[in-house]
């Protein structure tokens, strides 16, 4: 644990902000006036849309390799929320893409193994991709009959995945950036596959699922 | 070591996992491997095989998207009758357009023991479906000559183009009345939506007409997209339109052709 001062903005005296293991708060609030209070919560609601983690994963039906920047909340920090862009190379098409990817996870359990490594057995949730390109539409143009292609869009994607990660602690004398790093895979699927899947039984679970690798960077 | 017993695991299950494919990057990434341009290279295969035949046996089926288990008896039937020169598909092969529905099409029409052609179909235009089909198949318009007959196979799906491109396209057909005349005597043309169907530019059906009138000793024409059995003279020029029914309702067209007439079946399966 280490304090720092800072000038309180409302104040112009100093408060003291301590940076403990997992999160940062302004402490004393005794003999604050209600505008320090409320300056104080604002802060406090902005500090929590300070990403807390990089990632950079590869596949997944999001691109070939997506970057993009995480948060983790709950009281075991069980919950995370990535937001992640991704590049798709053009392979047999004209030209490569961009997509964007909305990911929520949830880690139910976690093993610690001497503040040096920690196993989450499971990781799973869903996420929604959206792929950029003039052929890709979210709603029918309006050129098809109403209710032509019976499914939802061809540039929306939801995927469902299962998982298990395994994290390096960086020891606390040693810490820098990193607070610890996570390696993940994931098996995942989407929403047309598991259509296909149960329009026809010769599709099988297999031909619908795919791998994805990742790494999790935890900066605070 | 119980971290290592699990690491070993995790690799053991991913080397295992790794036996098909993998990783995916995108429903419509266009990547695949194997093999490509399969029209051109059936074609070759059919016009050599039918070069001096006089008679013609040609199966013809359509819209077998999403129907996997049907497509596969299909096959079977067809290669089981073992009469069937070649085979034409009209179109359709996916539902959705994703790469993955078209390697997995391939895969069920490869075990065809004769050369078959696949046209394009409307929802084969989805996302980025036409360009995997112009690599996998080839061009949209195409033709081919066997045994005196020439076949047109044509793009008629105007809807996927908001009616912004040449199609159909009037100068291919154009080009194709005219060239190779001393090869062939007859014309078969093959499109996925018929005139009059919602993906046909419906402004130049009467034109459309009056080119495929032009075609040398044009015998009939062959469609798909409506899932259903069809046999209509649609323009009340005596020429008869066959719509063959999706794989779904499990029976496909068989067309018999001799010099002087031909005939046709429907085969339920």
């Amino acid at each position: 644990m280490f304090t720092v001062t800072a000038p309180c903005a409302a104040s112009g005296r100093p408060a003291t902000i301590h940076s403990e293991n997992d999160s940062t708060y302004i402490a004393d609030t005794s003999g604050q006036s209600p505008y320090d209070r409320r300056v104080e919560t604002y802060r406090k609601l902005w500090n929590f849309l300070i990403p807390t983690q990089l990632i950079t994963q590869y596949a997944g039906n999001m691109g070939q390799i997506s970057l993009g920047i995480g948060w983790d909340y709950g009281n075991r920090r069980q919950y995370e929320t990535n937001l992640l862009f991704g590049y798709l190379p053009k392979f047999n098409s004209s030209r490569a893409k961009m997509t964007m990817t909305l990911k929520q996870n949830f880690i139910p359990w976690r093993f610690d193994f001497d503040d040096k490594f920690n196993i989450e057995p499971l990781s799973c949730g869903i996420y929604f991709n959206t792929v950029f390109g003039h052929e890709f539409w979210g709603r029918e143009p309006k050129r098809y009959p109403d209710k032509y292609y019976q499914f939802l869009s061809t540039k929306v994607r939801i995927n469902a995945f299962v998982g298990q990660r395994i994290t390096a602690i960086t020891p606390k004398n040693k810490r820098k950036f990193v607070k610890n790093i996570t390696a993940f895979y994931e098996i995942s699927t989407c929403d047309i596959y598991i259509r296909a899947m149960f329009q026809d039984s010769k599709v099988s679970l297999g031909d619908i699922l795919g791998l994805s690798l990742g790494i999790k960077v935890q900066m605070m | 070591m119980k971290v290592k017993t699990l690491l070993h695991g995790i690799a053991i299950s991913v080397l295992l996992y790794g036996c098909g494919d993998l990783f995916d990057f995108h429903p419509y990434d266009t990547r695949f491997n194997g093999e490509q341009n399969i029209n051109a290279n059936n074609i070759k295969r059919i016009e050599a095989d039918c070069l001096n035949k006089d008679t013609l046996t040609i199966a013809f089926i359509s819209d077998t998207h999403g129907s996997y288990g049907d497509t596969e008896d299909m096959v079977d039937d067809i290669n089981n009758r073992n009469d069937a020169d070649f085979v034409i598909h009209g179109g359709d092969l996916t539902d959705c357009g994703t790469t993955k529905e078209f390697i997995w099409q391939r895969k069920r029409l490869a075990k065809l023991r004769m050369p078959y052609v696949a046209l394009i179909g409307n929802h084969d235009f989805l996302g980025t479906g036409n360009e995997v089909y112009s690599v996998m198949y080839g061009n949209t318009d195409f033709s081919f000559i066997a045994g005196r007959i020439k076949f047109i196979c044509l793009n008629t799906n105007a809807t996927e183009y908001d009616y912004l491109a040449a199609v159909p396209n009037f100068d291919f057909m154009e080009t194709q009345i005219l060239s190779d005349t001393e090869l062939f005597d007859r014309t078969i043309v093959c499109m996925h939506a018929r005139p009059y169907s919602e993906q046909f530019n419906n402004n130049v059906a009467k034109s459309f007409q009056h080119y495929i009138l032009r075609f040398p000793g044009i015998m009939f024409c062959l469609n798909g997209h409506d899932h259903c059995l069809q046999e209509e003279d649609i323009y009340g020029d005596g020429l008869i339109y066959y719509g063959a029914p999706s794989a779904s309702r499990r029976s496909y067209l068989l067309f018999k052709i001799t010099p002087t007439e031909y005939h046709h079946e429907v085969i339920y399966f």
